[in-house]
């Protein structure tokens, strides 16, 4: 599925990702964990194309289709989805015409047909349901005036109707109380498969009880330091990230 | 005879030959042959040069004057043509319309002389009922349009106003007085070719209780320039006037607005925002006064503009003059660039970089008509702005 092989990062000249390796198969889903300023939202940014990040070295590809040299909605297009951990407002751009233009720019770029008005009302009121997105929510500029926990909502949302194949998700739980979470992860868990698989960026062990990982890795100083299985989690949860200081 | 004087360049004698022989006519040309037309050494054009954009002489109107828009086909259409002007469609009760010598104005340089003088006469519109039924001026490539509007005590009007030539020196001047209680409201829309110079100036006196309230969009043209004075002289006088702007190649739109207050408890609320690109150039004037005696007055200003690439230019001026000491007034005027964390967030989410762009500027420029009450007018500037984005960002 998503295979990173040696990826160099820099912004502005300035080394953030140093020689990282990570291999998530279809199917699974891997947490990255990793002190501030570790690189977890660059890897993120860079995988997805973001202006800025900039790749000196390294490969980075899904289902064999390298990601590096396509502009970031061909990347969506492809089935790469970042939520992110600060969802942009948008104010003048009704949420539900963002996410059918959204969704049908993907379709096309895949050559597929545009979904109908009908078809889309229909499924995006079915999506909501499952999320309690509220029909005011959808009515309303993207973002505009949403709190915190409402945002995240509205990203899995979005994740849920443009049905990516690789989720990146970068801090969802940063922001989101007891309740929303469960909301949040039970909406994330509703879209693993077999043939999708996930990156989840993380602060805390805590979004691991509710989204459980295969694998558990630790980024610090800009590389994979640590890879373990789910208690990796906890162990960082007692001990910290002091002990991979001279690591990185 | 009047002796030319030998300075006067190529399109000055051109604008010359085209003022009509009318007294105002009479009174531009002698404002031309003392001061020849205004250039970027005055102050007011220092970022339009009238005289530079004529240095080729007056173009040869061409194009044409668009369809009645669907919205507006109620409306009581008048053609204005560089030939006189017409009417078609139905009159209500309590329209009184007539034509009258285009007489000149006092004291006055620039485009308000200019647009006088080129009309070869004024017509009057007598409002003295409540007007259910919009007048649409459809201004021709190249035509002057002169245009007097009186609604008395609390009547009301809707004047919508199009010029949309590819050539030709178009000009107008609306000249409206709204008596205590009344209500205008107008609607523009300009879209001119690289040949095409449009002037206009509208100047009305707002009375007790009355309103004012004017929309426009503008796509700018070789030189396009809309000039509004408003004058606010009755306690509860409301000013409102809202503007988008979207240009690109080497179009040039300029938006210059002065609206005084000399009545205690008056209003005034000022929107415009524009996106510009290639080598286009946006100027946005805006100035408010509040005299001595305009106590209570409440006026606000907002411009806010993109600038979409390199080589595009926005200039603006946000000025306000007060004399008056219990006042509330307020000014914001920003221009930036395109927000790239929000152009990568749609990116991401698979919207092409193009059609991205186009959304978010779309987003940002039509705000201004978010608060228009009908939806159709609303739909029907978000539709020009639509489509303009997508032959020329999307």
């Amino acid at each position: 599925m998503l295979n990173i092989d040696n990826l160099h990062v820099e912004i502005g000249g300035k080394a953030i990702i140093n020689g990282l390796t990570l291999e998530v198969p279809a199917g699974q889903v891997h947490a990255i964990m990793g002190p501030n300023g570790a690189g977890k939202s660059t890897l993120s940014y860079a995988l997805t194309g973001r202006e800025g990040y900039e790749v000196t070295r390294g490969t980075a590809t899904l289902n064999g289709v390298d990601l590096l040299s396509l502009p970031p909605e061909a990347r969506a297009a492809k089935g790469l989805f970042l939520s992110f951990q600060y969802p942009l407002e948008i104010p003048g751009v009704p949420t539900l015409t963002f996410l059918r233009t959204a969704l049908n720019a993907q379709r096309k770029a895949r050559g597929e047909d545009e979904i109908s008005v009908p078809d889309f009302m229909k499924l995006s009121r079915e999506v909501a349901k499952k999320l309690g997105v509220t029909q005011d929510m959808m009515k309303r500029p993207l973002n505009v005036g949403f709190s915190g926990g409402e945002k995240k909502r509205m990203e899995i949302y979005a994740m849920a109707l443009l049905d990516p194949r690789f989720m990146i998700l970068d801090e969802t739980d940063s922001g989101l109380d007891i309740d929303a979470l469960r909301v949040v992860s039970e909406g994330v868990n509703a879209l693993r498969g077999p043939k999708k698989a996930m990156l989840v960026i993380t602060h805390y062990q805590r979004l691991l009880d509710y989204i459980k990982p295969d694998r558990v890795h630790v980024l610090a100083g800009g590389r994979i330091v640590d890879s373990g299985g789910p208690d990796l989690a906890l162990t960082l949860e007692a001990s910290g990230y002091d002990r991979y200081k001279d690591a990185a | 005879m009047v002796l030319v004087a030998p300075s006067l360049a190529d399109g000055e004698l051109a604008v010359l030959e085209a003022l009509a022989p009318t007294q105002a006519g009479e009174a531009a040309r002698a404002s031309i042959l003392a001061q020849g037309l205004p250039t970027k050494r005055n102050e007011a054009f220092k970022w339009s040069d009238l005289r530079a954009a004529l240095q080729d002489g007056v173009p040869k109107p061409s194009g044409s004057a668009g369809m009645v828009p669907a919205c507006w086909q109620d409306a009581l259409v008048i053609d204005f043509t560089p030939e006189g002007f017409g009417l078609e469609g139905d009159k209500d009760a309590g329209l009184v319309i007539e034509s009258e010598e285009s007489l000149p104005l006092e004291d006055v340089v620039g485009v308000e002389s200019l647009a006088a003088g080129f009309a070869p006469r004024a017509l009057v519109l007598r409002i003295t009922s409540q007007q259910s039924r919009p007048i649409f001026l459809r201004r021709h490539p190249g035509a002057p349009m002169r245009v007097r509007v009186e609604l008395k005590a609390e009547t009301n009007l809707t004047l919508v106003d199009t010029s949309l030539g590819e050539a030709g020196l178009a000009s107008a001047l609306i000249e409206a007085e709204l008596a205590t209680g009344a209500t205008l409201t107008r609607y523009s829309l300009q879209q001119g070719g690289n040949k095409a110079i449009d002037l206009s100036h509208c100047r009305v006196t707002i009375g007790a209780g009355a309103t004012y309230e004017a929309t426009s969009l503008m796509f700018g043209a070789h030189f396009a320039r809309a000039e509004t004075l408003a004058r606010l002289i009755g306690a509860g006088g409301y000013c409102r006037i809202r503007g988008a702007y979207l240009l690109a190649g080497s179009s040039h739109a300029d938006m210059t607005s002065k609206i005084i207050h000399l009545s205690p408890d008056t209003f005034t609320e000022e929107l415009f925002k524009g996106a510009v690109q290639d080598r286009a150039r946006g100027v946005f004037q805006g100035k408010i006064l509040v005299e001595r005696g305009a106590q209570q007055t409440d006026a606000r200003q907002n411009h806010h503009a993109l600038m979409l690439t390199e080589g595009a230019q926005i200039d603006a001026k946000p000025e306000l003059e007060i004399y008056a000491d219990d006042v509330q007034c307020a000014h914001g005027n920003t221009i930036g660039a395109l927000d790239e964390e929000a152009l990568f967030y749609l990116r991401q989410r698979g919207i092409p970089e193009n059609q991205a762009k186009a959304l978010l500027i779309e987003a940002f420029v039509t705000e201004v008509f978010d608060t228009l009450s009908e939806q159709d007018v609303r739909d029907w500037f978000n539709d020009q702005a639509r489509t303009w984005l997508k032959s020329r960002v999307g």
